[in-house]
């Protein structure tokens, strides 16, 4: 899976993978992925609640035989504003209704590879905001998009990057993957 | 997060309790503090905390502990001191004793009850080993 850092905490046992993700997650850029792997049982529910008190975003856990591979996104303060620039938005039901119907629509995820990974809306496509701007020509200008991330705030910035470059019907959809509880698909 | 430790007991599986809940904490960006007394005072005695007696009947342990990798009690009173531990001696206690400061670990401060009750007052997590 597409990281942007990989920690090597095999044969550690607790309070090491704690004490070392606490380490480089300080390296790393808010809304960067880490990857953590790991061979103490304990660390799962561990990096869970670390995560938790810590504000940082616990995506999943992947086993690998022996090895547990944990997914933790660093905290983005920017992320939990409300603030929205782009005028046209969706809310979730609108978007659950859409999808229920027969229109065949499209739904654009731009979170990162890890969290799409642990659970997105069937049928998404993914691109992450930060390769929006080399990528965005995969999608078609003339469909009407739905763009998701996990709080509408990373969607925000890729709708207003879209409509710039002459997307015509382009919404984002509120709040988010963070509050979704249609169905998801994992892919890992 | 605050974290208020006594350490009153001097063996190696008391060194586990009080150093992995304190790094633990530490690493989870919660203030720790750590009162050592009595039999406590071993855990950061300069040369003591690198020898701590197992209690007896539980020499066994010994491989498992090196099978699990649980790292030396030297290295976690290192690490929760890198990562901001408060760590505070009991005067009282090095009196009877006879310990001096420089007896103990690097880093660590000298006080009497209300040095820890003062730290522990607001904490939201006491503990006691």
């Amino acid at each position: 899976m597409d990281v942007n850092k990989v920690l090597d905490a095999k044969g550690l046992a607790c309070p090491m993978p704690i004490v070392k993700t606490k380490k480089e997650m300080t390296t790393l850029e808010p809304g960067q992925v880490m990857e953590i792997q790991a061979t103490d049982k304990g660390s799962t529910a561990d990096l869970k609640a670390w995560a938790q008190s810590t504000g940082n975003q616990y995506l999943g856990t992947v086993e690998d035989g022996d090895t547990l591979k944990h997914y933790l996104r660093k905290a983005s303060a920017e992320e939990e504003k409300e603030e929205s620039k782009h005028p046209h938005v969706m809310n979730l039901g609108d978007l659950q209704n859409k999808i229920e119907g027969n229109e065949k629509i499209t739904i654009l995820d731009v979170r990162e590879p890890a969290e799409y990974a642990f659970g997105h809306i069937p049928g998404a496509i993914t691109i992450p905001l930060g390769e929006l701007e080399k990528r965005f020509e995969e999608l078609n200008k003339d469909d009407e998009l739905h763009i998701i991330c996990r709080t509408g705030s990373r969607s925000d910035l890729a709708a207003q990057q879209l409509t710039e470059k002459g997307f015509k019907d382009v919404k984002n959809v509120v709040p988010g993957m963070k509050e979704w509880t249609g169905d998801v698909n994992q892919k890992h | 997060m605050k974290v208020a430790i006594i350490a009153a007991n001097g063996g190696m599986f008391d060194a586990y309790k009080v150093f992995n809940i304190a790094t633990a904490a530490a690493a989870t960006d919660a203030e720790v503090g750590i009162f050592f007394t009595f039999e406590g005072l071993n855990l950061i005695h300069k040369e003591g905390h690198k020898n701590l007696p197992m209690p007896a009947g539980t020499e066994h342990f010994q491989e498992g502990f090196k099978k699990a990798n649980v790292p030396p009690v030297e290295e976690l009173v290192s690490m929760a001191t890198e990562m901001g531990v408060k760590m505070i001696a009991c005067q009282m206690t090095m009196d009877v004793m006879s310990l001096e400061k420089e007896q103990f670990v690097e880093g660590i401060d000298v006080g009497g009850a209300v040095t820890f009750l003062t730290f522990a007052k607001d904490a939201d997590v006491t503990l006691t080993f």
